[in-house]
């Protein structure tokens, strides 16, 4: 138990992990993930089995991988209790064990009196200790694996919990309209447009939000990379579409309905005269003899729109192509096809700004201990009479720095001796 | 404005041609004349970025042409800074080149100058990109060295002193390139959230950062805890340099994901 204790926090414990979860995310990045089942058989013919056995075809959300991320999380949290006890431990009576330390590099008197003058240049403190010195700084360094630690730890625990505890949902509202969410939540939108005045795609709408206990938010803008918070919920600018606008008036008494049509949809009073909208096309490209080329896609807002739709009278269908501001009229109706109608896709997710903002904390505390870990390391320096030694939990950078700068004194020395 | 980048790219092929010459024949004047061939180099590509940038009014990091030119400007900048301090001209005989195969992958981009994408106009769109160059490049720079390391042993009779700066220079170095890499990936979070509401979401792009952030952790904890140093260490950090490639390139070339913008 022991044996299984000591191996859960070895630091080759969590370095296997890191591993696996490393070889984890290759495969899912190689095998494209969330597929329908059909799409592996037809792809991996010979292996699709093992991949959905294996779950490889969802890795991130297996529960080998679950596993690997608890285990993680176990590790760093022993880990970093043990770590912090030891650091504490052993920075206790640090300086007087540094001057009990054997000189490990021998320098001239020149050189020692120099070395005083460069560790004092470094806004070292100074510390005697009979004849030893004790030179030291940055002890907060000894903190940067606990604090890099702990918060890889946290980050893995809240961004958890601000990946999963919320629930989110995609919704389209043409501008004018609202979406009633199920708490009673109003969202209205207000206006949109995809591009801005110079041509530039931009995507950007007006919301208005009232909460369900009558809250209700001033006029604010939505757009990408621009969410907007209100209450607990948060929009963002998901997706966009282009919907066709169709007027139709009563020729009898006057009467009008607009339509915004979004998918196949047949205008008609009577069920047998009509017309059936098709699709609507961007752009279309019309030569001297009239025939029509239509263009699908573009990007942006739809420069040069056209309706593709089938003109329905007396049970014969007639292909037929609108351009906004035409008009057609077939028995009693009027039917105007107007300029298109741009609406944005709205993403509303209901969050916890807690667990955001103790993720966000986690993201601070991993960059200040790794700051502290490499770029504020501890520095020990033990000098006297006859040279110096260096300690501390980190002692390699200055054992070099110092080997550079008082070489020389080193070699004048051994000189002298022979 | 071309010529400018064409002009940094031939200035750094001639600097890599002196510097191996200089090498070969031991010659210091060539030598000399590599690194001021190389300084020149890396003022004309200055230039380049900064004009271009005028140009598109915007930070020139948004495509695959951008940040591969950044990186390369990066790599140069950081042999640059390094070669004075480590009072040593070991580093150019390799890091010269990785910056000339950098600037061979930007040439074979195109190099038109496009609009930034709504997704991309973001206050973090300099500080998660920019950190990536200086990431990549600490990265790419950790290789060189230690591949220069692994040359010395193999030359037989190395200089301990100057194996040891390497082995530990090359340390220094992924720990700033880890620092910066812990930066794109925590600021790529954030933005992520603001942009498609999520903090993670397994995109190729985030998910290549993630493996390639674990190497570098598990590098560091041999070197730091387990105390291993030279070749072995020397070895990893060469192969790491492949995966650093592929997070960059590979993964906008080979995979599709919400980072597929160039």
């Amino acid at each position: 138990m022991k044996n299984l204790f000591r191996y859960l926090r070895s630091m080759r414990f969590g370095i296997l992990l890191l591993i696996l979860i490393a070889a984890c995310s290759v495969a899912g990045t190689l095998i494209p993930q969330e597929r329908e089942i059909a799409w592996y058989a037809e792809n991996y013919p010979s292996a699709h089995g093992a991949i959905l056995m294996l779950r490889l075809n969802r890795v991130f959300e297996s529960w080998y991988f679950i596993a690997l991320l608890v285990l993680l999380c176990l590790n760093l949290s022993l880990c970093s209790l043990l770590r912090i006890r030891t650091v504490v431990r052993t920075s206790r009576g640090e300086t007087s064990r540094a001057a009990a330390m054997p000189d490990t590099v021998l320098l001239t008197p020149e050189g020692t009196k120099k070395l005083g003058a460069y560790l004092e240049d470094l806004h070292c403190r100074k510390e005697s200790l009979g004849e030893a010195i004790v030179y030291r700084k940055h002890d907060l360094g000894r903190y940067g694996t606990f604090i890099t630690h702990l918060s890889i730890l946290l980050t893995v625990v809240f961004g958890a919990l601000a990946l999963y505890t919320p629930t989110v949902t995609d919704q389209s509202c043409m501008p004018g309209e609202s979406i009633l969410l199920e708490d009673g939540t109003e969202i209205r939108v207000l206006d949109f447009h995809i591009t801005d005045e110079t041509g530039r795609l931009d995507y950007r709408s007006h919301v208005q939000v009232t909460l369900s206990d009558g809250r209700q938010s001033g006029t604010a803008e939505l757009s990408v990379n621009h969410p907007f918070s209100f209450g607990s919920y948060k929009l963002f600018q998901q997706s966009f579409g282009t919907a066709g606008s169709v007027t139709v008036t009563n020729l009898e008494n006057g009467g009008t309905d607009d339509f915004l049509l979004t998918e196949q949809a047949y205008l008609s009073a009577d069920g047998a005269t009509g017309i059936y909208y098709e699709t609507l096309y961007p752009d279309f490209i019309r030569d001297p003899s009239g025939n029509v080329t239509l263009i699908t896609v573009t990007e942006g807002s739809y420069p040069n729109p056209i309706y593709q739709i089938e003109v329905i009278s007396d049970g014969a269908f007639t292909p037929a192509l609108a351009e906004p501001g035409d008009e057609l009229e077939l028995t009693g109706l009027r039917f105007t096809f107007n300029k298109p109608v741009e609406y944005p896709g709205i993403r509303i997710k209901h969050v916890s700004t807690l667990f955001n903002a103790l993720l966000i904390a986690s993201f601070a505390m991993m960059i200040v201990g790794l700051f502290i870990t490499f770029f504020y390391e501890p520095v020990l320096v033990k000098t006297d009479s006859d040279g110096y030694a260096v300690g501390g939990p980190k002692p390699e950078r200055m054992r070099i720095e110092l080997g550079e700068e008082f070489r020389e004194y080193e070699r004048n020395m051994k000189e002298e001796a022979t | 404005m071309k010529a400018l980048f064409f002009a940094a790219f031939a200035l750094y092929g001639a600097a890599v041609i002196l510097e191996f010459s200089g090498t070969a024949f031991k010659k210091d004047k060539l030598l000399k004349s590599a690194w001021y061939v190389f300084l020149a180099a890396f003022a004309v590509h200055l230039a380049f970025i900064v004009t271009r940038g005028i140009a598109a009014k915007r930070l020139p990091l948004s495509n695959q042409f951008e940040f591969a030119n950044a990186f390369a400007w990066g790599v140069a900048l950081m042999l640059i800074v390094m070669r004075p301090r480590l009072k040593t001209d070991w580093l150019s005989v390799v890091a010269m080149p990785a910056t000339v195969l950098v600037m061979t992958y930007a040439a074979l981009q195109p190099m038109e100058i496009h609009d930034l994408m709504p997704a991309l106009r973001s206050a973090w769109f300099g500080v998660h990109i920019g950190s990536a160059v200086i990431s990549y490049a600490s990265f790419v720079i950790a290789g060189c060295i230690a591949l220069r390391y692994l040359l010395s042993v193999r030359k037989g009779n190395p200089d301990e002193r100057a194996l040891a700066q390497m082995d530990y220079i090359s340390y220094r170095m992924v720990a700033f390139g880890f620092l910066f890499l812990t930066v794109v990936i925590l600021s790529g979070a954030i933005w992520a959230e603001q942009a498609w509401s999520a903090f993670w979401t397994w995109d190729p792009k985030e998910v290549w950062a993630l493996i390639t952030w674990i190497i570098y952790a598990v590098y560091l904890h041999l070197r730091l805890r387990m105390k291993r140093k030279g070749t072995a260490m020397a070895w990893f950090l060469v192969i790491a340099v492949p995966v650093v490639f592929f997070t960059f390139a590979g993964v906008n070339t080979l995979m599709h994901g919400l980072h597929t913008y160039g």
